[in-house]
């Protein structure tokens, strides 16, 4: 490449150091608090208790079970839509904004709404499946633990699949024309044409889009806060959530510390290849 | 490439189906919005409001700082877009174009930042805003919510770079421009589709956080519209209808700067460029 | 003749107290400001007796401003934590008696007692014994009470005469018979409800429990006591209860204010509650008519026997933040906020019972009032709930394992099982 060996600090740095300079105290400060006791063990025991804990155990689960099925869907939902919205329809403009909408309602607010949306007694949803008499009284959707994590799942998919739709769109804009046009000379069918030069060229974005969105929903707070507060039980507490309870409702700063310190490094493990794959060179 | 009249009736169904899963929800909250505070906790609900009232929205407008809250949140979210994408594009080209001891390590770093919760960083960094005087100010909050959209940004924006052929910026150094020209002239167009996309992503971002906002701002008329909206979920009372109108409202705002936006999210010059 | 000690402490009275006027008299000199945030300023009616007090405290201290700042209940201890430790956060606050011992045990709150004492050394004898055991640590007082009510069951009388029920239930039993009575759910009617979610938790279901006769720890808050035959008969009674679909659908969603709306609707006839519920309830829907429809009655108890305490003690306070630059004017408000005046204003615009017993023994609109009577008296049968760091932590698995029980994931005794190990754990037994 180009080796102005310099200039690239020149470029990069800036952005780093805000970066460092905003977050490097509070992220040093929350890891060394993490190592702390707790109760009347020594340093590092709120990481054994963790091991211990059922109510951590079942955070990581519903955390590992939501980001798994929220970003397969959010790719799916968005990867059709961009295809959708990138072809060169009337009133574009109006299906981008309608296509974008779902996002810009915010995350709490989003879960009051699905909340109040899912009330078995005042919610639209019952009142569709009354009226439809697909039911004869009112369903508890959000008081049964699998609905109600369906139910999250559903609503975070609606919300939030626009931001991997807009990184999508954005980079089919940068797929060369030729290259359809090529493919289409050589008699290529829309399916060919879609596998052999849109999926190769939008690859690399749809990685980031991956990891971008992962890395966004392990820290999906905001949604389950509005919607079940982690309810009922434990059943759709996210480790987040957990992480929330511990710090702001039982004071308990090192245990919350070492649950987020545990997320941050298993969220790295299975990023790190992700990362690697999406920084290896195209050759 | 020739489409067929099945291919328009396919993606013109398939759009309206997006939209119509899109925009149920938003029926539900401008229905609400539109009714008394007793039929919108009525059994059984109603679909269409029996009573329209606009007495919601009446009271949004009539209450004390709402107004103040959209335009403080419209400063913040805007402030947050352009410092994270200014900064952003910058980095990102650095990353996309060259090829430097760290490049890996620096960009991995970046993404490790952000996989610790905003819960546990909210307070160190309070502390920090205390030290220089900034808490309680909507820089303070600028710059916290710029912590968060930036690495995303960066990510984005190496990724819409590494779509344009190095040969373009070459092209532009051999007849002398500078780096900074080339990124500037030849880059930049190319890529603001992708801008687009981060500068609203961003936006969006800032516009909808509770955390930090509720954290770092005290004084009431310095708050924002999503602190604003949830302060009307109550122990003591939930205004459903006002929260309806204010979430109505509250959408409009993002909705209408992309409106305007959307209009660059088309195919950039890069394919002309390389031909010639 | 003072004795040399008494000489001792009228002197550092005396210092004391020229301090604190003096105090007083350079800081009207300068023009100060203090910031008071109370979660009640969020909500209109509460908000508004707040500001007209905070607005006739102005006046009387003209060197004095007084910034408010609103915050929700809920979102409260989250920006007060995070202010107070970074050595901000507002001059004096309010809380409610749960996260007090924490934030006594982090020093996050001043020791009021020089102050009290500088200004009348009998200043805490008309607060209720009751009222200043949550803010009491090792015989300091942290905080001023400002209301303390008990919660009890509030009930819809027409809908009891329709149902032809005369008198509230005395017991659980009677309580089961009038709820299978009042539940009609082809008309979307039912006898009650129960707040299973966070937020109002605290104060509701645990009257229950106590009505059992049962308690969550061991008297000295060491260890869990929810293995006692009291605490499983109540747990599997309200198990039962709420499965017995007396209960409108969505009990574990329901939380204080979901659970005043269905009274105000007319959907449940009674619910938990105390003297605010009826102001709160009459606003949301004028149409009920609340404060002629509904009644207040002391909690059932388990066979109608007497039982006490038998439910469970709400209380506000009034704190100064330690990080506080001006803790005389800060005093000043807290000693305005408690007064007896203020309190009466209390009763009269919101319907809330003073922490001072002066106020509920002679103020003529108390003693004449159906639903005070009623609560003060239940005041005398009320526990707080334990005053310990880890109570918050208890108390959601507690929460969770409720839940569990009533969506039917475990069992009920399998449910109790598990929150009496977690407690346990939580206190390192």
């Amino acid at each position: 490449m180009i080796g102005e060996r310099w200039t690239a600090y020149w470029f990069v740095l800036p952005g780093t150091f805000l970066l460092l300079a905003i977050l490097g105290f509070p992220a040093i400060a929350s890891i060394v608090d993490s190592f702390g006791s707790v109760g009347s063990g020594g340093f590092g025991s709120a990481y054994l208790a963790l091991l211990s804990d059922q109510r951590f155990l079942t955070a990581s689960f519903n955390t590992a079970l939501f980001v798994v099925c929220v970003v397969t869907l959010h790719i799916i939902l968005g990867l059709a839509v961009a295809l959708l919205l990138n072809a060169d329809i009337p009133f574009k403009w109006f299906f981008r904004v309608v296509a974008l909408l779902p996002w810009t309602v915010p995350d709490v607010i989003g879960g009051l709404i699905f909340r109040f949306m899912l009330d078995p007694l005042s919610g639209g949803v019952n009142a569709i499946a009354f009226r439809l008499q697909l039911m004869q009284g009112p369903y508890d959707w959000l008081g049964d633990p699998g609905w109600a994590m369906f139910s999250v799942i559903m609503a975070e998919t609606w919300r939030g699949y626009p931001y991997p739709m807009l990184i999508l769109l954005a980079g089919l804009q940068a797929i060369p024309k030729e290259q359809y046009e090529a493919a289409a000379i050589d008699g290529a069918g829309r399916w060919a044409i879609f596998t052999n030069v849109t999926l190769p060229n939008l690859m690399p974005m749809v990685l980031i889009a991956v990891v971008l969105d992962a890395i966004w929903q392990c820290r999906l707070f905001g949604m389950i806060f509005g919607m079940t507060n982690g309810g009922p039980g434990d059943a759709t507490q996210n480790l987040s959530l957990f992480v929330y309870r511990q710090y702001f409702q039982f004071f308990e700063t090192t245990y919350a510390a070492s649950a987020a310190v545990v997320l941050a490094a298993v969220l790295l493990a299975v990023a790190i290849p992700y990362i690697r794959s999406t920084l290896r060179e195209k050759s | 490439m020739q489409h067929g009249k099945g291919f328009w009736l396919f993606v013109a169904i398939a759009l309206f189906v997006m939209a119509i899963y899109n925009l149920m929800p938003f029926f539900w909250m401008i229905s609400s919005s539109f009714k008394t505070d007793i039929e919108v906790t009525s059994y059984p609900a109603t679909l269409l409001p029996q009573a329209f009232t606009t007495d919601a929205y009446a009271r949004i407008w009539a209450q004390e700082g709402f107004v103040l809250y959209f335009l403080n949140s419209i400063k913040v979210s805007g402030g947050t877009a352009i410092l994270s994408a200014t900064v952003g594009v910058f980095a990102a080209y650095g990353f996309s174009r060259f090829r430097f001891q760290g490049r890996t390590a620096l960009m991995a770093t970046l993404l490790v930042t952000q996989m610790l919760p905003g819960v546990l960083l909210v307070g160190p960094y309070f502390k920090m805003l205390s030290l220089v005087d900034l808490y309680d100010t909507h820089l303070g909050l600028i710059l916290a919510q710029t912590s968060i959209t930036l690495p995303f940004t960066v990510w984005m924006l190496k990724g819409y770079i590494d779509t344009i052929p190095v040969e373009i910026d070459q092209a532009a150094m051999i007849d002398g421009a500078t780096r900074l020209q080339s990124l500037v002239h030849c880059v930049f167009p190319n890529i603001l589709p992708g801008l687009v996309a981060t500068t609203v992503f961003s936006f969006l971002l800032a516009w909808g956080d509770l955390l930090w906002a509720l954290c770092l701002i005290t004084t009431p008329e310095k708050q924002t519209m999503t602190l604003g909206i949830t302060n009307l979920v109550g122990q003591f009372r939930v205004l459903w209808s006002d929260i309806m109108a204010a979430t109505v409202i509250g959408c409009a705002i993002p909705a209408f700067f992309y409106l305007l936006l959307q209009r660059y999210l088309i195919t950039g010059v890069a394919g002309a460029a390389v031909k010639g | 003749m003072f004795t040399r000690k008494n000489k001792n402490l009228a002197m550092g009275a005396a210092v004391l107290m020229a301090s604190v006027s003096m105090g007083v008299q350079t800081v009207s000199a300068e023009d100060i400001t203090i910031t008071y945030s109370d979660w009640q300023l969020a909500q209109e009616g509460w908000g508004n007796s707040l500001r007209t007090a905070i607005a006739e405290f102005e006046e009387l201290n003209p060197g004095i401003t007084v910034a408010t700042e609103p915050v929700q209940l809920g979102q409260r201890d989250v920006r007060f934590t995070t202010a107070i430790r970074a050595g901000q956060g507002p001059d004096v606050f309010a809380l409610d008696a749960n996260p007090v011992r924490q934030y006594i045990s982090a020093g996050w709150v001043l020791d009021l007692t020089p102050f009290a004492e500088a200004q009348d050394p009998a200043f805490f004898d008309d607060f209720y014994e009751t009222s200043l055991a949550p803010v009491t640590v090792d015989g300091a007082v942290y905080g001023v009470p400002m209301n303390t009510v008990a919660m009890g069951l509030v009930y819809n009388q027409a809908m009891f005469e329709a149902a032809g029920i005369t008198e509230p239930a005395t017991s659980w039993e009677e309580f089961s018979a009038h709820a299978e009575a009042l539940t009609d759910t082809s008309a979307g009617q039912w006898a009650t409800t129960l707040v299973l979610a966070p937020a109002g938790f605290d104060l509701r279901a645990p009257s229950i429990f106590h009505s059992f006769g049962a308690s969550f720890l061991t008297e000295d808050w060491s260890a869990s006591a929810l293995d006692t035959p009291e605490m499983q008969a109540a747990f599997s009674y309200v198990v039962d209860m709420i499965q017995s679909g007396v209960v409108p659908p969505g009990v574990t969603q329901v939380d204080a204010n979901g659970a005043r709306r269905l009274l105000a609707n007319g959907q449940i006839a009674m619910t938990i509650g105390t003297t605010w519920t009826i102001p709160e309830v009459s606003t949301m829907n004028p149409d009920l008519d609340g404060w002629n429809t509904l009644r207040i009655a002391p909690l059932p108890t388990d066979g109608g026997q007497e039982i006490s305490p038998h439910t469970t003690l709400y209380q506000k306070s009034i704190f100064i933040n330690a990080n506080t630059e001006h803790p005389e004017a800060s005093w000043a408000l807290v000693d305005f906020l408690t007064q007896r005046a203020q309190m009466e204003r209390w009763f009269d615009d919101n319907n809330m019972l003073s922490s001072r017993r002066s106020v509920n023994e002679s103020y003529g609109p108390i003693q004449e009032s159906p639903f005070a009577s009623v609560v003060s008296e239940e005041i005398q049968h009320g526990t707080f709930l334990p005053l310990i760091p880890e109570w918050p932590r208890i108390l959601d698995s507690f929460r969770q394992n409720l839940q569990d029980a009533v969506t039917g994931t475990k069992t009920a005794e399998q449910a109790l099982a598990d929150a009496h190990a977690e407690t346990n754990e939580i206190l390192g037994n």
